[in-house]
């Protein structure tokens, strides 16, 4: 399977992930799911500078769910990243059977209550993520590589 | 209200975007120090009313982070957008999406070129006899020739570009100016362990056994250095370190 990391990170293409989690996977392409910046030209040009080594996609959520077992057949090595678990969830509900999602950083903010440092969560947020375990799907929380890995019981009871 | 097309204040930002990270913390990072920079251009758009101000700083206080020499691209962006009265969501994710590629850009480019090629060039200028006076100075002159040279140019490209920046990044390609400077860095490196070598007081003067372990080290370092595991690579490093302070001393 070549999609080598799902993470949900409210800054998409920067360091911690091209830096922190790209020198581990080393990936060749980065995917985009946001249905906003999937039409956002100007948007687009300044992800895609984050990345200057490998491809940067963006995609709608549709189209992204239409690719996305071509994406996991094909041999190259892609990270998929979401800005939100809403479209994280938007995205696997029903293919994500066998999958793991990585949370990474969601930050404070009207709603959202501290989980870790670099994790705040809606009610929402907790629905979805109860709703993806739910199908199958892994979900664990880990900024970068070296840090530890936590579970998903454990981000819930937080 | 007319505008003209390129906001005013670019001097003010200038000087107030020295001190970008003067309120720098683990919250917002570079935000408060943005909002202070960025000051200039929002008092002459909101001066006449404090509480659209007082939004604005309000706004331009949020997290931020991006390499302090290349923040002023954002800033010039964000004051022509505010400038162009663009609507409030868009300026903000503008905001977001800008942070990424400037620290990133800007830690190749000053952290991992810049800064040890000026380093590099000064220690060599050491080694061929000119005073410590001297090199201090040079290096303090010409490094911050591209210091502040990188400021000005990218507030100016900032405000010219508004929201497009990303494409005048990509077309000015600042990855390409890092791996062009670098070939002059690995030279000057080059001609620097020459010099410490050869140089009198230089390792060659000490004894050979201590240039030879200079030199397995370096072998050492180049062939294995960038995917040794980290606690190894300290650890020998430390033992080096020990080896030589104790050659040294003894």
């Amino acid at each position: 399977m070549s999609v080598v990391l799902y993470r949900v990170d409210e800054r998409l293409i920067h360091g911690q992930v091209v830096i922190g989690w790209g020198h581990e996977l080393r990936p060749d392409r980065y995917v985009v799911v946001d249905d906003e910046i999937a039409g956002s030209a100007w948007e687009q040009e300044l992800y895609a500078l984050g990345a200057p080594e490998a491809d940067a996609v963006f995609a709608t959520v549709k189209d992204a769910r239409a690719h996305l077992d071509e994406w996991s057949r094909d041999h190259v090595r892609t990270v998929v990243l979401t800005r939100t678990i809403g479209s994280m969830r938007a995205l696997l509900d029903g293919l994500g059977q066998g999958r793991a999602i990585n949370l990474g950083g969601l930050h404070a903010g009207p709603e959202r209550t501290r989980v870790l440092d670099y994790l705040h969560l809606t009610a929402d947020d907790r629905e979805d993520l109860g709703a993806l375990a739910a199908q199958g799907v892994e979900v664990f929380a880990r900024d970068l590589p070296e840090a530890p890995s936590v579970d998903l019981d454990t981000v819930l009871s937080a | 209200m007319s505008h003209d097309t390129r906001p005013r204040g670019g001097f003010g930002m200038l000087m107030r975007s020295l001190l970008i990270q003067g309120a720098w913390n683990y919250r917002t990072m570079l935000g408060s120090g943005f909002a202070f920079a960025l000051l200039p251009a929002l008092k002459r758009l909101y001066g006449n009313d404090p509480n659209a101000l007082a939004r604005a700083i309000e706004r331009h206080s949020e997290h931020f982070n991006a390499h302090p020499y290349l923040a002023p691209i954002a800033l010039g962006a964000i004051a022509r957008l505010e400038s162009d009265q663009v609507d409030v969501e868009t300026i903000r994710r503008f905001r977001t999406a800008v942070r990424g590629p400037l620290g990133g850009l800007g830690d190749t480019l000053v952290w991992a070129t810049w800064l040890p090629l000026v380093a590099v060039c000064s220690l060599v200028l050491y080694w061929f006899g000119v005073p410590g006076w001297g090199v201090v100075l040079a290096f303090v002159l010409v490094y911050n020739v591209g210091h502040l040279g990188l400021r000005v140019w990218g507030l100016w490209l900032g405000l010219d570009a508004g929201r497009d920046v990303g494409a005048r990044l990509t077309a000015v390609d600042l990855g390409s100016w890092a791996r062009r400077l670098q070939g002059p860095l690995v030279i000057g490196l080059g001609v620097l362990c020459g010099a410490v070598l050869s140089a009198p007081g230089g390792l060659s003067s000490i004894g050979p056994a201590w240039s030879a372990l200079a030199a397995v080290a370096f072998v050492l370092g180049l062939v294995g250095g960038h995917r040794a595991w980290r606690p190894a690579a300290m650890a020998t490093v430390g033992a080096i370190a020990f080896i030589g302070l104790w050659g040294i001393l003894s």
